[in-house]
């Protein structure tokens, strides 16, 4: 058995990217339910959401479709604490994609109706060019190759990948630190390019899903866990065993996925993105979601277009 | 084509780690299996109990289920082992169930004066066991347990979605890379039937010279 | 078969058996009790862990989970069982460019594994223009891989039909199909009846691979809910005893079918012994 765990773990280390479709995104939420009260103030900021004016919907376009429909169709998670979780006991989606979603939602039908499809992070492009989804809210890092099967509005927001450790843990503060060690991962998640870029001696485990990264970090799996930081930071204050150890080391631009070629339809995402900055919307969505566990005020969203593949 | 041939070294490592995995389970799943069957037909009523009990829980969970719950909670009780062993452990005693339900139905298929010819002999329960029934039932029972050999093949799969990286997360990773799920699946499909291939063989072999021996 | 290895055991057997059984429960019992000892030191039994599994929006939330896993198994069960049936016809034709197609479909997906057909669905078939709805990228792989062993199932029903029977069809007249259909598939339903139930329990168990497709069957609904309030180990473990109850059911309505067929056959056979003894 010693030689097999040393093949696994060789395997780990040559190979990228774990099992299937787990958005690999974590938790963040209090244990008792219905604490959160995000569905609540978010309604409060959403009624101050802008409205497209009436000749914004040009007729054949994209949003007219979507407001004859009467419904914005967005691909998205269930299971994303603080950016697309769905609440249990409300059944409502929660976060700030999913109030993100429900803003744009009302910038084309004047109410917030959103219909999240729950994708799979493998299939988005897919879902984009057939037409099953309207747009994409769902941590979906705006990359080049990516740009060449489907459109990108924004990026809407700005966030980077850190590390977390055991509390107590020493000798680990960059990524650099994690070569030779075993390294924790959410399966399908960007950490996993990155580790192998910057640490390319460590192992990587991945697991499918933020609580079972955080368990496996807590019974020693691995030394390190990295993923993304507003998670880990939720991650570290709801569990005082875990802390994170310096700061983001990647940028990861999230873009507003939209279908290729709708040049239309990704103009009038940028024209709303805008309007909802400018309004204090786009503040009081992060400061019900993101907020609540990062301290002080929204930082600036990042300047639109600014990535190369919006 | 050529996507398999440039992530060979890949493959072939999560071709081992399965094969490790469906060895070393299958077994541990033999024995086990052996175990709970004796059980079951044992003159110690709470021995049977135990054993249909046993078959009946992991027939009823879903592997999945039983393979997140051990990685995670056995090392909240102070058991933590290597996420193969684990795995392995796992599907062993998940499968024991099933060899256990296939070699029940083989004892119950030898005629009743085979046990009683035994017993007229003297021979105790485990010599019986032993020396009479379970020789005949294994013959009748060799294809059922290949079958549960062969699922049990495709069940190490599962495997990969507790960080074992086996074929099944070696051919993920490498399609999350090159994005030709095409090639990528159908080489790692073919794979798993020519073990499944093997297994078949060997039962059927086995059981034709087991059937012309007796 | 099983009471008769053994005479029923004397006093002296008796009085061992009970002392094993004693020594036995209390080194069964005391390991129990280190191992929960062991989580609640762990801090896996405090009351505000399990506390939410108390409350009813959680058990709302697993039972439309359930829901979903009982829909998905139902469907899927539908067309594998179609499909399997279809097979097993197939695989007993005298026409061999419809005998061998069926074998080999039979042979060949039962060693593929379910999750790899999942992932064929899931990667592959979107990349060529097929991207099924979700609940479909379950059901289709789950009934492609449960329709091999629906027809084995069958296919063991069909042939263990008495042959005379087939042949007394022929010979009143019927046709092959209308021999099938009319004589041979009743008996053989019924008979197979028991393993079809607990063929079903595995399909059932195996929906669980929508985690994979995030489809929200019971196990990914479990999922949401343990990223939800970060509660894991106590939401698998809630999980699972909601899986153990419904499959647990099924298999023993198995059982219950399992017992009756049996005991219709042997009242059958009584009778027919009966009258030939007659005659």
């Amino acid at each position: 058995m010693v030689v097999s765990m040393k093949r696994v773990a060789a395997v780990a280390a040559v190979s990228m990217i774990g099992l299937s479709a787990c958005s690999g995104t974590g938790s963040g939420s209090p244990a008792v339910p219905g604490e959160t009260g995000g569905a609540a103030e978010g309604a409060g900021v959403l009624a101050k959401a802008p409205v497209a004016a009436a000749a914004d919907i040009l007729p054949g376009s994209t949003m007219e479709k979507i407001k004859q429909r009467g419904e914005l169709i967005v691909g998205g998670s269930l299971d994303a604490p603080l950016l697309s979780q769905q609440n249990p006991v409300t059944g409502e989606v929660e976060g700030f994609d999913a109030d993100m979603g429900k803003a744009l939602a009302t910038y084309i039908i004047g109410e917030p109706k959103v219909k999240i499809v729950n994708s799979a992070s493998e299939t988005r492009e897919a879902l984009l060019s057939n037409g099953t989804v309207d747009v994409v809210f769902q941590t979906y890092t705006i990359t080049p190759e990516r740009a060449e099967q489907v459109a990108f509005a924004g990026p809407y927001y700005s966030s980077g990948l850190t590390i977390a450790v055991k509390k107590g843990t020493t000798g680990i503060a960059k990524p650099e630190d994690l070569n030779g060690k075993t390294v924790i991962a959410g399966a399908n998640t960007p950490a996993i390019p990155a580790i192998k870029k910057l640490a390319p001696q460590a192992e990587i485990v991945t697991f499918g899903s933020d609580p079972e990264c955080i368990q496996a970090l807590k019974q020693d799996r691995g030394v390190a866990y990295v993923q993304d930081e507003t998670l880990l930071i939720a991650d570290a204050q709801k569990d005082p065993a875990v802390e994170v150890v310096g700061s983001p080391f990647t940028t990861d631009p999230y873009g507003i996925g939209l279908k290729h070629g709708d040049d239309q339809f990704k103009k009038f995402v940028n024209d709303w993105l805008k309007k909802t900055q400018s309004a204090g919307v786009w503040q009081g969505i992060w400061k019900n979601s993101i907020g609540t566990v990062v301290q002080g005020e929204a930082p600036a969203p990042p300047q639109i277009g600014s990535v190369p593949g919006s | 084509m050529s996507v398999l041939l440039d992530h060979l070294p890949e493959f072939w490592e999560g071709l081992v780690v399965t094969l490790q995995l469906t060895a070393a389970s299958f077994a541990g799943a033999a024995v086990l299996g052996l175990v709970v069957t004796s059980m079951r037909v044992s003159p110690v009523a709470v021995l049977r109990g135990i054993g249909t009990a046993y078959v009946e829980t992991f027939q009823n969970l879903p592997l999945l289920v039983l393979l997140v719950l051990a990685v995670f909670g056995l090392p909240e009780i102070g058991i933590k082992a290597d996420l193969l062993v684990t795995a392995v452990v796992v599907i062993a005693v998940y499968e024991a169930a099933y060899i256990a339900e296939a070699l029940r139905s083989g004892v119950n298929a030898v005629s009743a004066g085979q046990g009683e010819a035994a017993r007229a002999l003297g021979l105790t329960f485990g010599q019986s066991l032993r020396h009479v029934v379970l020789p005949q039932a294994l013959r009748t029972v060799i294809q059922p347990l290949g079958n549960v050999f062969i699922a049990l093949t495709m069940n190490t799969s599962l495997a990969a979605a507790v960080g074992v990286v086996d074929l099944t997360a070696a051919a993920n990773r490498v399609n999350l890379i090159e994005a030709q799920p095409i090639p990528i699946f159908v080489g790692a499909g073919l794979a798993y039937a020519l073990v499944a291939a093997c297994v078949g063989l060997v039962t059927g072999r086995l059981e034709r010279r087991l059937v012309t021996a007796g | 078969m099983s009471d008769l290895l053994f005479d029923a055991p004397g006093p002296r057997a008796r009085r061992r058996i009970r002392i094993a059984t004693v020594v036995g429960t209390v080194v069964i019992l005391g390991l129990l009790a280190l191992a929960v000892r062991q989580f609640a030191a762990a801090g896996q039994l405090d009351p505000e862990r399990w506390q939410p599994y108390a409350t009813w929006p959680m058990w709302r939330y697993l039972l439309g989970g359930l829901w979903s896993t009982v829909l998905a198994a139902v469907v899927a069960a539908a067309l594998a069982m179609a499909a399997g049936l279809a097979l097993a016809l197939g695989r007993l034709s005298r026409c061999r460019w419809v005998r061998l197609p069926a074998a080999a479909y039979i042979e060949a997906v039962r060693t593929i594994p379910a999750l790899l057909l999942v992932y064929v669905v899931l990667f592959a078939l979107p990349r060529y223009g097929v991207d099924l709805p979700l609940f479909w990228k379950l059901v289709v792989p789950l009934a492609v891989s449960n329709a091999a062993a629906f027809a084995g199932v069958f296919r063991a029903g069909i042939l263990s039909v008495d042959k005379g029977q087939g042949e007394a069809g022929l010979a009143v007249g019927l046709t092959h199909g209308q021999t099938m259909r009319m004589i041979v598939l009743p008996q053989a339903a019924r008979r197979v009846l028991p393993s079809i139930v607990s063929q079903s329990v595995g399909l059932l168990k195996d929906t669980s691979l929508g985690f994979v497709v995030s489809y929200a069957e019971l196990l990914y609904s479990g999922k949401v809910l343990a990223a939800y309030n970060g509660l894991l180990i106590q939401t698998y473990i809630v999980v699972a005893l909601v899986y153990l109850a419904i499959n647990g059911s099924l298999s023993k309505l198995a059982r219950v079918l399992e017992t009756r067929t049996q005991e219709t056959r042997a009242a059958a056979a009584d009778r027919s012994r009966r009258s030939t003894a007659r005659a």
